[in-house]
């Protein structure tokens, strides 16, 4: 039995709960932000070698420069953009793929769907890193193949989540009362299933961005992600590795700003569920 | 009672004392001399244990001279001495050699070296299924038959002055012992103790060697995929050497530190930016000399290497007799190079894409090169390839434009002689004097011919030949006797010792 609603002040752990939905929004909001201005405006261009090798930051360049004298702003810079693309592509990817196959599986007669249920474990075994690495090695090493292959390799994740939800929703007394008054599938899908399903959804697919963004950066760290000279935050993570302690910026900038955006998402997907759930407010 | 914090603390430092006796098999300190185990870093693991059967860069670091010999060792410094071959003969039109064989080698197995053996070592090399780089080098050769109990004769269809050289890279191997790639029957002072794939390859004295017993009782080769876990190897003690320094920035960890030596060696490593002279736009001489001047080598060098390494105008490196400086052929000039392009009817530049492989210092190189051809109006779209990817791709299926490697071997500058090679370059003038001078009479005349081909080579721009690596060896101060110099990936390792 669910319990009572504890007396509180009015909308005090609401509030509280909103400020993990702000610190994730501002995490991912400032790396937004500077992909948003690099596609406007950058400090060098990403090509310009000509600031000596491994200059230290300083007023000419405020994080120093790489082993070929390029700005590590600018690569940084660059290096949001290609983040954030790969993040939100790839979880587009998943969450559409993920989110229909979810639902055929969710509507379908019990042997299509024990089908589906056993593809999905086998697949599921397999993490999304080794999935997207095959599949890249397959084809061909650069950003678009590495989204498509996180996104794929994540929507197995995504498939199964949905199945089960709509399944749960499905068996609710509501649902019955609809088909009993002949109102059609897709109508119910639209009107009953997904307002459902979409909270948990959400949440899920947040914390899909933060998995899709390392599984870029690793991509790219292993060589198999954004070609050169695109500079990947992971790709700046390798090329960085040896002048780690010659050059520390070069590891810690990109570092830290792959923390920063993954931080974020998580806490975004935090601040999601505490909002979206009423359970979760009420508890 | 213990309290669970306890517990933790206790299994925390069980854990710690397990992994130090267990999983890292420490190089020995304090062993009597003649006793110790030498732990050598390398980033070359063995494909499998065959140098005639793909076992690449790894299987002749570890095995050539360690487990295997051949009739002929070629020093770290380049000179070639007798090793199992006592003495040889040639006679006056150079076609037929005579290898005189030392009395009283035998395999690891116990069985004796014979002629038998001998021949049918180089026969695995210049076999049809041989995968070995050193085939063409041997292709010369008629017929080889063993003659009474220590004679091998062999006969060549033309003269080949560095025939012995070559021979200096052949294995002398058993016979009757048929699977090289996973086992092994050399003559050499230490025979395989074990290989775990992906982590160690352990070689064992020979107590039955024939000849000078090694000045080590154990080494072990420890693989590392990654430069900055092979530094931390060496500063941690779990090597003691390591074959080759991968990034000078690392050079600061051990620089000014009397715990550790660095040498700055002889290397015959070079990196290219290779050119598929088949295809267009790179079956214009013009074009491929207007991009290797519109690139900074200098630049890129300095970026890579910071001070160590140097400039090479040539496939020729300065450890081979027929080196030239050539540098001055194809200068780095933006404004020359935006000429001879237009003049190669491409005033606008082109597009081309560049395949490269996936490891350092390829992706960084690739990237500099873009930048610097793009002043020339060329657009360079970089293509991440694998190791295996560009083996099939570029060197078997000759499927790509413009592509980045290494190549290591001395005195390789005769691929350029073979129309049929990877990168097609289709000289006759080149393929006949590199004919002639593996048919020269005299090392005089040879070198004069090679000298001609490298300068030749140079003027065509057939490669651009971006630098050449510095060989750096590492080791702690108080090991002693390993090979500085990276001719051929050898390193020998019978007389390190550990004081």
């Amino acid at each position: 039995m669910a319990s009572a609603p504890r007396e509180r002040g009015p909308g005090t752990k609401r509030r509280v709960r909103s400020r993990t939905l702000a610190a994730g929004c501002a995490l991912v909001g400032a790396v937004a932000l500077t992909a948003l201005v690099s596609l406007v405006w950058l400090p060098y261009d990403p090509a310009d070698t000509s600031g000596g090798r491994l200059a230290p930051p300083g007023a000419a360049h405020p994080l120093g420069t790489d082993r070929l004298g390029r700005d590590l702003l600018t690569q940084v810079m660059i290096g949001a953009r290609i983040a954030l693309a790969a993040g939100l592509g790839a979880t587009a990817v998943g969450g559409v793929l993920g989110v229909a196959a979810g639902l055929a599986g969710g509507f379908a007669t019990r042997w299509l769907d024990d089908a589906f249920a056993v593809l999905s474990d086998i697949l599921i075994a397999f993490p999304v890193l080794l999935l997207a690495m095959l599949m890249v090695a397959a084809r061909q090493a650069s950003l678009g193949p590495a989204i498509l292959a996180i996104g794929l390799a994540m929507s197995v994740t995504v498939a199964r989540l949905t199945r089960i939800l709509v399944k749960r929703v499905l068996a609710q007394d509501f649902i019955t009362a609809a088909r009993t008054s002949g109102t059609s599938w897709p109508r119910i899908t639209v009107e009953h299933v997904l307002p459902n399903i979409w909270p948990t959804l959400l949440v899920s697919l947040a914390l899909h961005l933060g998995v899709a963004v390392l599984a870029e950066a690793t991509l790219s760290y292993l060589g198999l992600g954004a070609a050169p000279p695109n500079a990947s935050w992971g790709r700046m993570l390798r090329e960085a590795q040896t002048t780690a302690f010659t050059a520390p910026v070069g590891v810690i900038a990109p570092g830290v700003l792959l923390a920063v955006l993954v931080v974020g998402a998580n806490l975004v997907a935090d601040g999601v569920r505490d909002v979206a759930d009423p359970a979760r407010r009420r508890s | 009672m213990k309290t669970p914090k306890k517990c933790l603390i206790g299994l925390v430092v069980g854990l710690v004392f397990t992994l130090a006796s267990c999983g890292l098999e420490q190089a020995s300190a304090g062993a009597p001399p003649g006793e110790a185990t030498i732990g050598v870093g390398s980033m070359y693991e063995p494909q499998n244990l065959d140098n005639a059967g793909g076992g690449g860069q790894g299987a002749t670091e570890a095995l050539t001279g360690n487990v295997y010999e051949g009739l002929f060792r070629l020093t770290d410094e380049g000179r070639v001495e007798n090793l199992l071959a006592e003495s040889h003969t040639v006679s006056p039109d150079g076609l037929t050699y005579t290898f005189r064989i030392r009395d009283g080698v035998t395999f690891h197995s116990g069985a004796p070296l014979t002629p038998d053996d001998v021949a049918h070592s180089i026969r695995r090399v210049t076999a049809a299924a041989s995968t070995s780089s050193r085939r063409g080098t041997l292709d010369m050769i008629e017929s080889i038959a063993g003659s009474g109990r220590d004679t091998v004769v062999v006969k060549l269809s033309s003269r080949s002055i560095s025939f012995v050289y070559n021979l200096s890279q052949v294995w002398i191997v058993n016979d009757a012992h048929e699977d090289l790639s996973a086992s092994e029957d050399g003559t050499g002072p230490y025979r395989l103790g074990t290989w775990k794939r992906g982590s160690s390859l352990s070689l064992d004295r020979f107590d039955g060697y024939w000849g000078r017993k090694a000045a080590n009782a154990r080494v072990v080769f420890r693989y590392f995929t990654d430069a900055s876990a092979l530094n931390n190897a060496l500063l941690t003690g779990a090597v003691d050497v390591v074959t080759g320094m991968q990034s000078p920035d690392a050079l600061a960890l051990f620089d000014g530190d009397p715990g550790y030596r660095i040498s700055n060696g002889k290397s015959t490593t070079k990196l290219l930016l290779a050119f598929n002279n088949r295809r267009a736009p790179f079956d214009r001489m013009l074009v491929r000399r207007a991009v290797s001047s519109a690139i900074d080598e200098r630049k890129l060098l300095d970026s890579i290497w910071n001070g160590y390494g140097s400039m090479i105008g040539s496939m020729v490196p300065p450890t081979d007799p027929w080196y030239e400086d050539l540098t001055h052929v194809n200068p780095y000039d933006v404004e020359l190079a935006r000429r001879q392009l237009a003049e190669a009817g491409y005033p606008r530049g082109f597009t081309f894409t560049l395949d490269t492989p996936t490891y350092d210092p390829h992706p960084t190189v690739a990237a500099f090169v873009k930048s610097e051809l793009a002043k020339i109006g060329i657009t360079v779209e970089i293509n991440m390839v694998t190791a295996d990817e560009w083996y099939t791709k570029v060197y078997r299926n000759h499927d790509f434009t413009a592509t980045l490697q290494e190549h290591v071997n001395d005195r390789d500058v005769r691929w350029y002689g073979d129309p049929g090679f990877y990168w097609g370059y289709d000289n006759p003038q080149v393929a006949r004097e590199v004919k002639r001078a593996e048919r020269a009479g005299t090392v005089e005349e040879q070198t004069a011919l090679l000298r001609k081909v490298g300068r030749r080579i140079a003027e065509d721009a057939a490669s651009n030949w971006l630098f050449l690596y510095p060989q750096i060896v590492i080791g702690s101060s108080g090991v002693s006797g390993y090979p500085v110099n990276g001719l051929n990936a050898q390193f020998y390792v019978y007389d390190i010792v550990k004081r």
